[in-house]
């Protein structure tokens, strides 16, 4: 059996299953998973997917994993193996009581494409399996860390997270993902997020599965009107990732902005797609990604932009930049414009190369040596993506993850 | 007699096969200021980038000693930690790399390669302060980017600062005066008067005479089609000045 048979087999007929898990069972049985086939697949190490000798969720661990220091002024929710443990919650054990919504999920008609047919279909594998589904509803002012942890014990580690943001309600989210079922496991997280009209999100995703890991997310965001959603994400972490983020502009002159960075050494594999939907007049999207492959390691991004006939006025602002660092290593970068509106601006911009030696010699010329030199012109390559996190401890914690997958480690005081 | 800081006999240096210098020679003793005019296309910024190590350049002959040991055989990094600077025509940006960083990795690199302690963090900035003022360089520079957005003035501002945190013993500027307006002429030219002493020299390689105004040379040599041609004290730039290159081009081109 392939990997989508055992899924399916393995959820069964799920007798009493609650009708969200039996339509996204039978959606992926109906569209499939995708294939390398598949454009926005095509780097997609889908092949590690065979490996995972069960797709349960695993039992309650035995030992409470580690968990990383708390961010200072950060409220924060624990999931191990994607069951919630409040004992870890800070600053108190009500907090998600607090924030639960009780309806269904977001009904948002415009993620269901996206989960069933499209490339949010890793997503149905989560809602299929995700032992507590969380569904929050953020009014007001908030910042919140959600870390999920993954142990060796998980076999399949699954999360359901849906968020509605309020209308002018602002949220810091930062999600961090963590530890790894190793290569027979995997972690897979479905992400849905919905921004009311004037409300502000920043969302800063750290994926820092360790590197035999095996990590698929989904991210489904929509954007009401005025809303701002902010991307800042750092794939670092598994030996193989894939993370598949959907913005939706829907509303009047919403806005989002992108900067993402990934690093990966030895022979890890970190894999991209960004896909912007401008759907109304007046919408902005601005994507930033840099990538450094080291050693034999593969870093790919997709990163595609839409703008409906329904969007004129739309401003789109696209850089990707691919640094190859090992002779094995490889960088691709995909971007994508498809422009249905005459009243339109885009400027886009992709680059893939090696050190630029006029900066190394440069920088050997004022007596730093070759490996400072190098690790100090790839640490600069990142600092566009990385400078965007405005917190700075979340910034440290961000740039420490990026650095444990480059060939050199930057200077201490880099990372401070 | 004293060994020259810098000692060049005979050096042929080459690019993918095509030749660009022919037997330069040269002697810089400590404390002298010497300037290399030549139009362009002469090897000017060839022999200033063959010195300071930059890679691409064969060595097919000759032989360049700085401060007595074989500067070639030593990698670019080193001759900066030795003592050697070049201040760039040209310098590059790396946004994401501040100016602080820069210069206190480069001067603590130095530091350690005399067997001294890092610089202490406090130190360091008041003595990148003083010189700052001294280039005219606006504080808030030193948490930019290198050269990041600096004007082209700024920029060349940048690498006198630079060499004033380094103090090397020889200071090679290759058209450190090119884009510059006359205000910042002198700022430059202030900045490298600073670091004149008896146990430094300079070699200031430009087009023009005017930066001689305010760096006076002990010693001008003129360069073309790879080789040295000319050699004088100041009044030779001031000729220069007056009828141009092409009566020192037609033999420089008989001794190619």
């Amino acid at each position: 059996m392939n990997a989508l048979e055992r899924i399916l087999s393995e959820f069964g007929p799920a007798d009493g299953a609650a009708p969200a898990r039996l339509a996204a069972a039978q959606a992926l049985r109906t569209h499939a998973l995708p294939t390398r086939r598949d454009e926005n697949w095509r780097y997609a190490n889908l092949r590690a997917l065979e490996a995972v000798r069960s797709f349960l969720p695993g039992p309650q661990p035995t030992a409470s994993p580690a968990l990383p220091p708390a961010l200072p002024g950060y409220s924060r929710l624990v999931f191990i193996d994607g069951r919630h443990h409040p004992e870890h919650a800070l600053p108190e054990t009500s907090l998600i009581d607090r924030l639960r919504r009780t309806d269904a999920r977001n009904a948002d008609a415009g993620v269901l494409p996206f989960m069933s047919a499209g490339d949010g279909r890793f997503g149905l594998i989560a809602r299929m399996f995700a032992p507590e589904p969380l569904a929050l509803r953020v009014e007001g002012t908030l910042a919140l860390e959600l870390v999920s942890i993954t142990t060796a014990e998980a076999r399949g580690s699954y999360l359901e997270l849906d968020i509605q943001v309020a209308p002018h309600a602002q949220l810091e989210l930062v999600e961090r993902h963590l530890g790894g079922a190793g290569p027979t496991g995997w972690s897979c997280v479905q992400v849905e997020l919905q921004l009311g009209e004037h409300a502000q999100l920043t969302h800063t995703r750290l994926l820092q599965s360790a590197p035999d890991a095996l990590h698929y997310d989904t991210v489904a965001v929509s954007v009401g009107a005025d809303g701002h959603y902010l991307l800042r994400q750092v794939g670092a972490g598994a030996q193989t990732a894939r993370s598949t983020t959907q913005v939706r502009l829907g509303g009047r002159d919403a806005r989002t902005q992108i900067r993402a960075l990934a690093t990966a050494r030895d022979t890890q594999v970190c894999d991209a797609l960004f896909t912007v939907l401008h759907e109304a007049p007046g919408t902005r999207s601005d994507q930033l990604f840099r990538g450094i492959a080291s050693d034999r390691a593969h870093v790919a991004c997709s990163a595609d932009v839409q703008v409906a006939a329904t969007a004129p006025g739309a401003r789109v602002l696209q850089s990707l930049r691919g640094l190859i660092d090992g002779a094995g290593a490889e960088v691709d970068l995909r971007p994508r414009l498809t422009i249905n509106t005459d009243d339109v601006q885009a400027a886009h911009g992709a680059t893939t190369g090696r050190l630029d030696e006029d900066l190394l010699f440069y920088l050997l010329s004022r007596g730093l040596g070759p490996a400072e030199a190098r690790s100090l012109l790839k640490w600069a390559f990142l600092a566009e993506a990385l400078n965007a996190i405005d917190a700075p401890a979340l910034r440290r914690v961000a740039g420490q993850a990026a650095a444990a997958r480059l060939a050199d480690t930057p200077a201490t005081e880099l990372l401070q | 007699m004293n060994t020259p800081l810098l000692k060049i006999d005979n050096l042929t240096v080459s690019a993918g096969g095509t030749p660009l210098l022919h037997g330069v020679s040269l002697s810089v003793n400590a404390g002298e200021v010497h300037a290399i005019m030549g139009p362009n296309g002469s090897g000017k910024s060839t022999l200033a980038h063959v010195l300071a190590g930059r890679p691409g350049y064969q060595v097919t002959g000759g032989s360049v000693h700085f401060d007595g040991a074989d500067l070639l055989a030593l990698p670019a990094e080193e001759r900066a930690r030795a003592g050697l600077f070049l201040g760039f025509q040209y310098p590059v940006e790396i946004p994401g790399v501040s100016n602080a960083y820069l210069l206190k990795a480069a001067l603590n690199a130095r530091r350690r390669h005399h067997g001294e302690q890092d610089i202490d963090a406090f130190d360091f900035l008041n003595m990148v302060r003083e010189k700052m003022r001294t280039m005219h360089i606006d504080d808030a520079l030193l948490t930019r980017g290198v050269n990041e957005g600096f004007s082209g003035g700024e920029k060349k501002r940048n690498e006198i600062l630079q060499m004033l945190v380094m103090e090397p013993r020889l200071a090679l500027l290759d058209e450190t005066d090119s884009g510059l307006d006359i205000d910042a002429l002198k700022i430059v030219g202030r900045g490298i008067n600073s670091l004149r002493a008896a146990e430094r020299a300079v070699v200031v390689i430009t087009h023009y005479q005017r930066l001689l105004d305010y760096v006076v040379p002990d010693q001008v040599h003129v360069l073309a089609r790879g080789r040295i041609v000319r050699s004088g004290d100041r009044a030779l730039a001031l000729e220069l000045e007056r009828r141009g290159y092409d009566w020192l081009l037609e033999p420089a081109a008989a001794m190619a």
